[in-house]
């Protein structure tokens, strides 16, 4: 494959918190290249820098080092405004905590990336797109008069209105009971299937994670393993031997 | 209740630096004032200085007692609201309303209390500046010497303390009526309904300035200046206080009306400030009323004063010893005004900013540049400051057009249009100065850290 062909591709970034003796290096050279139409799990244990890896990416935070190409344009180097531009053409977000605007109704919700990026904003489609996530009779509640499966699927509506080739999910289903969980990971795995995007989700869940294609395994900020085609199963097992050896390395540190 | 009162206090100072601020200005000031009423009963003080003294004791007594109620209710009342979801959080794990009552009570008292010890020097100070002042400049008698004594100190320990109370308990009593889960959903939503108390009082305000616009323009018509002084003072700031009172329906009227235009010329910024200016009004509000205040009052006393000085040059009249002192009382009222309006302001922008920053943050992930946020902040600022400063002049007109009829038996008053200006300017740019600060501020952290705020 060629290189413009690649949905995303990480070359070399490093991302190192603070500075001199206390500094802390969240990222140490990651290196990788998603292909589009992909869905993608990152897990790791808590400290091995998944978070860090996901906002790099998606343009919310600024390597410190090495290049981030999403959909074919550089976006590390940018300042914040220019950075902003590139990510809400080129990128969906989906929250842990939703992060949708109290006193925005869901359906002005779904539509604000839309406003923001100064285009016409057009109901029908937020509207299709709402449908398309089960959610086509609430477009006039507050996201407090819904319940936590619901919000998160207004913020995967209003994740999709744009249209992004990429979509990164920080641990979205983090904050839900199994059932609405598993709507979630549907409506992410069907953009995907459905739809050719790509999807990049940090988890911790081994049963998320099976829901993708395939899984990078995170350690102190470097990418320590690969698992194609997962099963929750193989993933808890893959999980729990990182977990041992981060443990033990720590010890060994004395930190 | 009470240790957990004091750690909140020691933990969270930013957030009570506003309420204490206006207390120990509020303090200061009366303590100072009050001093002149302990002076004017020292041995050796003739008639004519006493009558100075007393009268400037009581009318920026009087006022300061107003002044420091509203800026100690405003203040404390954004305190508490802002940490409704705390409220509601010790609600959920056990806290009765009577104990949440005990809590914020007890922060405002200690409060109270330490700014009052505090303002003590300072007042004595300021009061032997003043009657050194008004010695100086011929207004009392050269012999009179200044006394800090009982008055004083009564005055301020009750009026602050009673203030910061009273205030404290109003303030408590609005996050303990709803249910604990509603409280935690009143926190979220940041929805609060008016009450009918608010708007009988805001009618009673608005029909006493009303009343007192038409005897200064009917019965006092003619009379000499300090008799319509009297009545047409007071006329704007009833007004001010009862439009200040309806400022959350006020700034809806304004805000539905500029929407539109908002939205055509500001884009999706000013789609944004639209939303929020219509959808929390309530929470925005508290900015318009000092800015009401302010306006209505400030312009108001000014053009009085500068009515009073063409009527009298039109008349051939020198200036009294009367003149600089209704003179002097009238600029230490304006002064007074300005500083507490201006903590008011600047304080509920600046909380209400900073209380923000989560929301800032999550529009910037949706893909809001930091321009896109302060253009918003410019427009709900600029259209805050333009409600209070609209509102303002509709209420100083209650005193000036009546005053000057009065006087010249004409409704224009004397002095032109830059004392007027003056104002506005000064509101202007605390208002959008403020907020745009505080909001800049905000936006340093970045986005992904601050939307978890």
């Amino acid at each position: 494959m060629t290189r413009q062909t690649k949905a995303l591709r990480l070359d070399d970034v490093r991302k190192v918190h603070g500075a001199g003796p206390t500094a802390v290096t969240a990222l140490d050279g990651i290196t990788l290249a998603l292909p589009p139409g992909t869905f993608t799990a990152v897990m790791g244990p808590s400290g091995s820098g998944k978070s860090t890896l996901l906002q790099c990416a998606a343009g919310l935070d600024r390597p410190t080092g090495g290049s981030v190409v999403v959909d074919g344009v550089e976006l590390a180097g940018h300042d914040e405004a220019a950075r902003t531009r590139l990510r809400r053409q080129r990128i969906g977000f989906v929250f842990q905590q939703f992060n949708l605007l109290p006193t925005l109704t869901v359906l002005q919700n779904v539509l604000l990336p839309l406003r923001l990026a100064g285009e016409k904003a057009d109901p029908g489609h937020a509207v299709a797109v709402l449908e398309r996530v089960g959610l086509a009779g609430r477009l006039g509640h507050r996201p407090a008069e819904l319940s936590g499966g619901q919000q998160q699927r207004v913020a995967i509506a209003r994740a999709l209105v744009t249209r992004p080739s990429v979509i990164f999910a920080d641990e979205p289903t983090g904050a839900l009971d199994t059932r609405s969980a598993r709507d979630v990971l549907n409506l992410l795995a069907e953009s995907v299937r459905d739809h050719g995007q790509t999807v990049v989700m940090v988890t911790h869940d081994p049963v998320a994670a099976a829901y993708a294609d395939s899984v990078l395994f995170l350690a102190d900020g470097r990418i320590v393993g690969h698992l194609p085609e997962p099963t929750a199963d193989a993933v808890a097992e893959r999980m729990a031997g990182l977990g041992e050896t981060a443990a033990q390395r720590r010890i060994l540190e004395g930190v | 209740m009470s240790a957990l009162a004091l750690s909140s206090l020691r933990g969270r100072a930013g957030g009570f630096l506003a309420s204490f601020l206006a207390m120990f200005l509020g303090a200061t000031i009366l303590m100072a004032f009050g001093s002149l009423f302990d002076t004017s009963g020292g041995p050796g003080v003739d008639a004519v200085s006493r009558e100075m003294l007393n009268t400037l004791a009581a009318v920026v007594g009087g006022w300061g007692l107003i002044l420091v109620t509203f800026a100690v209710t405003s203040t404390l009342t954004l305190s508490v609201r802002q940490r409704a979801g705390e409220m509601a959080l010790l609600r959920n794990i056990g806290a009765t309303p009577a104990q949440i009552n005990r809590l914020i009570v007890t922060e405002a008292l200690v409060l109270a209390v330490v700014a009052v010890v505090l303002a003590v020097a300072p007042a004595v100070l300021a009061g032997r500046v003043l009657v050194e002042w008004l010695a100086g400049s011929g207004q009392i008698g050269g012999s009179v010497h200044p006394h800090f004594g009982g008055f004083a100190v009564h005055l301020g320990v009750l009026v602050t303390v009673a203030a910061a109370v009273v205030s404290a308990a109003l303030a408590a009593r609005r996050v303990t009526r709803p249910s604990a889960a509603g409280a935690a959903l009143d926190a979220a939503t940041g929805g609060t309904a008016p009450g009918w108390r608010r708007a009988a009082a805001a009618g009673l305000f608005l029909f006493l300035g009303a009343d007192l616009a038409v005897v200064t323009a009917t019965v006092m018509r003619g009379k000499s200046d300090f008799e319509p002084m009297a009545t047409a003072g007071p006329a704007s700031i009833w007004f001010s206080a009862g439009l200040a009172l309806l400022a959350p329906s006020l700034l809806r009227l304004v805000a539905t009306r500029l929407v539109a235009p908002l939205e055509r010329f500001g884009g999706a910024a000013g789609h944004l400030a639209g939303l929020n200016l219509t959808g929390r009004s309530d929470r925005l509000a508290p900015a318009v009323m000092p800015v009401i205040l302010f306006t209505g009052i400030a312009t108001g006393t000014l053009y009085m004063q500068s009515t009073d000085a063409a009527a009298n040059a039109l008349a051939g009249v020198t200036p009294t010893a009367d003149h600089h002192a209704a003179q002097t009382t009238n600029m230490a009222v304006i002064g007074m005004i300005l500083v507490f309006t201006a903590i008011m302001v600047v304080n509920t922008l600046a909380a209400t900013m900073i209380h923000r920053r989560g929301e800032f943050g999550r529009q910037r992930l949706i893909g809001a540049t930091p321009r896109q946020i302060l253009c918003m902040v410019a427009g709900e600022s600029a259209v805050l400051t333009a409600t209070g400063v609209i509102f303002g002049t509709v209420a100083s007109l209650v005193t000036v057009i009546p005053f000057s009829i009065a006087r010249t038996g004409s409704a224009i008053p004397g002095g032109g249009p830059a004392p007027y200006l003056a104002v506005v300017a000064v509101a202007a740019a605390i208002g959008v100065a403020t907020s745009l600060t505080a909001a800049r501020r905000t936006l340093r952290t970045p986005a992904a850290e601050a939307a978890a705020a």
